[in-house]
């Protein structure tokens, strides 16, 4: 585990050429992992835009396994006023109970399959923090580029999760499912 | 004088068709303020209704960019609306004041300058839509309004408004002529009938029907004007005539007095016509006036004249001087044998008896002499004393007429 994140921040070192603030992040070491920040506001934007089935507050939001940029991934509060609570859990689908939204960390794709697919069409928001092939069939799959995060959003997995998110999430979204 | 008077009064067509033209470049130019005003004012609102909704449209949709702060969406969004032809400028600002994405429309640079101020003047302020999420205010849209719209608008209507006059010039022209034929050619006709009358004293010329009224009502009193105009004339002239007769010729006889025997004598000698004249006395008149009486006289006279005139050939003519006395004028002159027997001739008419007022049958006899122009004289008076002399000396066979006559 140490030595993935070491990895990601070689990447985020060999990024940092081009953005001094990403550089300058990146020799803060792990506290200061340069898309923890821009994370956190992600799925807080998330959060946002998607209405649960019935109306929850707090909402828990569960990071399932290891996460990378989970770092800034606190507890919130949404403009609304509900309260999102962060909790750790374990990357088992056992461990499911309780979430209304699963940050998936960096773990192996099949146990990524299995989370989502535990989790569908029972009110539970997806993201997945690490599915460069948008095989995980988590609703949302975050991007990485040097510099700028962005996501992807897979629309059949929003439709069968039985969570509604805004259509504009679309436009902000990259390339769709 | 009158002409040049003339060419500077202007003509009645020429007012009618500036009349025309005034009036319609009123209308045309009226109506093309009216409509290029009111046409922009309902093309601003519009413009304006339409920006608000470019405002809302991208305060809506960049509500979420804004959210997950993602540049490139915010561009997007903004993008939605950048076609829309009322929009000329979008800005996006957050809360702080911030301009976080702007989107501005090309502008060519001849044509930008004045559509810039046009815009300037028109769309001072933008339209201002607040960005918000669940409540709170998350950003701002500023959008400024394009006036190119408005100014094709302008442009296009004033060359209509162009092209409207020019047909109006046109149609003005045609109208111009048409009235012409309408009504200033029945007026021309008028007053070129008075023209004629005055020129030619054609009195018998008339006005023709000019299918209107009101010419028509004019042509009809001038006509009027010229028949008694005509009358006049014509009574005139008669009357004139008549003057002329009498200054120039015997009461009693008919036959021409003294001064136009004179004139004609006169007149014959100036064009060097050849002129016999033959004067005539009745024989003893003043004896038969006494006998018979001024009445018995004058029917002697009258007689006399009526006989001379019966042998008188086409160009000859009788006159009666005055008293008993008589001239012929032969022209031209004949040949002294003939002239002889022309004096025998009157001899021979003298020679039937006729009747008195108081029903008595006698005759009269008459003296003659001759004279020849230019044998015998060159003058009126030469001639005339000539034929006097020859009446004295050649009287021989007259006395015996005479003594006839006496008996």
């Amino acid at each position: 585990m140490v030595r993935m994140s070491s990895l990601i921040r070689l990447g985020a070192a060999g990024a940092a050429i081009l953005s001094l603030s990403l550089g300058a992040a990146a020799d803060n070491g792990a506290a200061s992992d340069p898309y923890a920040g821009a994370v956190a506001r992600t799925v807080r934007g998330i959060f946002e835009y998607s209405r649960w089935p019935q109306p929850r507050n707090p909402l828990v939001l569960c990071v399932v396994g290891a996460a990378q940029h989970a770092g800034q991934l606190g507890n919130f509060r949404l403009v609304d006023g509900r309260q999102v609570v962060r909790r750790n859990v374990a990357a088992h689908v056992s461990a499911l109970g309780g979430c209304d939204a699963l940050y998936i960390g960096s773990i192996a794709l099949t146990a990524q399959r299995q989370v989502t697919a535990s989790v569908r069409g029972k009110g539970v928001l997806t993201i997945a923090e690490s599915d460069p092939g948008s095989s995980s069939e988590a609703m949302f799959a975050l991007t990485y580029k040097p510099g700028a995060l962005s996501f992807r959003l897979n629309i059949d997995a929003v439709s069968r999760s039985g969570i509604k998110v805004d259509p504009r999430v679309l436009r902000v979204a990259k390339g769709g499912s | 004088m009158a002409d040049k008077r003339q060419t500077q009064l202007p003509t009645l067509r020429l007012l009618l068709a500036r009349v025309h033209l005034r009036l319609i470049l009123f209308a045309v130019l009226l109506a093309t303020a009216s409509l290029m005003l009111s046409g922009a004012l309902v093309i601003r609102n519009y413009m304006a209704t339409n920006l608000r909704l470019a405002a809302d449209t991208v305060a809506y949709s960049a509500e979420p960019a804004m959210v997950f702060e993602s540049r490139e969406a915010m561009l997007e969004a903004i993008d939605t609306v950048a076609g829309y032809p009322s929009v000329d400028r979008i800005e996006l600002f957050d809360p702080q004041g911030k301009p976080l994405a702007n989107w501005a429309r090309p502008h060519g640079n001849p044509q930008g300058v004045v559509v810039r101020l046009l815009n300037s003047l028109m769309w001072p302020d933008p339209v201002l839509a607040p960005v918000s999420h669940s409540g709170e205010q998350i950003g701002e849209v500023r959008v400024y309004g394009n006036s190119g719209g408005i100014l094709r608008f302008l442009v296009a209507a004033l060359v209509i408004a162009l092209s409207c006059i020019a047909l109006s010039i046109i149609g003005t022209r045609i109208l111009a002529r048409h009235l012409q034929q309408g009504v200033i050619g029945p007026l021309e006709q008028v007053a070129r009938i008075a023209h004629q009358v005055r020129e030619q004293r054609a009195f018998e010329k008339r006005v023709p029907a000019a299918g209107i009224a009101e010419i028509d009502r004019l042509g009809q009193d001038f006509n009027a004007l010229l028949a008694e105009l005509q009358a006049w004339q014509a009574g005139m002239l008669s009357e004139n005539a008549e003057l002329k007769r009498r200054a120039r010729h015997d009461e009693l006889t008919g036959l021409g007095n003294r001064a136009l025997f004179e004139r004609t004598l006169g007149a014959a000698i100036a064009a060097g016509q050849q002129v016999a004249l033959i004067h005539l006395d009745i024989d003893g008149f003043k004896q038969f006036n006494a006998a018979h009486g001024i009445e018995s006289g004058d029917a002697a006279l009258i007689t006399v004249a009526e006989r001379l005139r019966t042998i008188l050939r086409g160009e000859d003519l009788a006159f009666r001087l005055g008293g008993d006395e008589f001239a012929l004028l032969l022209m031209p002159a004949p040949e002294g044998e003939r002239i002889d027997a022309v004096i025998d001739w009157i001899a021979v008419a003298m020679d039937d008896a006729f009747r008195l007022p108081d029903g008595q049958m006698t005759r009269v006899a008459l003296t003659t002499g001759f004279a020849r122009y230019p044998q015998d004289g060159i003058s009126t008076g030469e001639l005339l004393s000539k034929a006097d002399s020859a009446m004295a000396t050649d009287n021989s066979p007259d006395q015996d007429k005479e003594s006839q006559g006496n008996k």
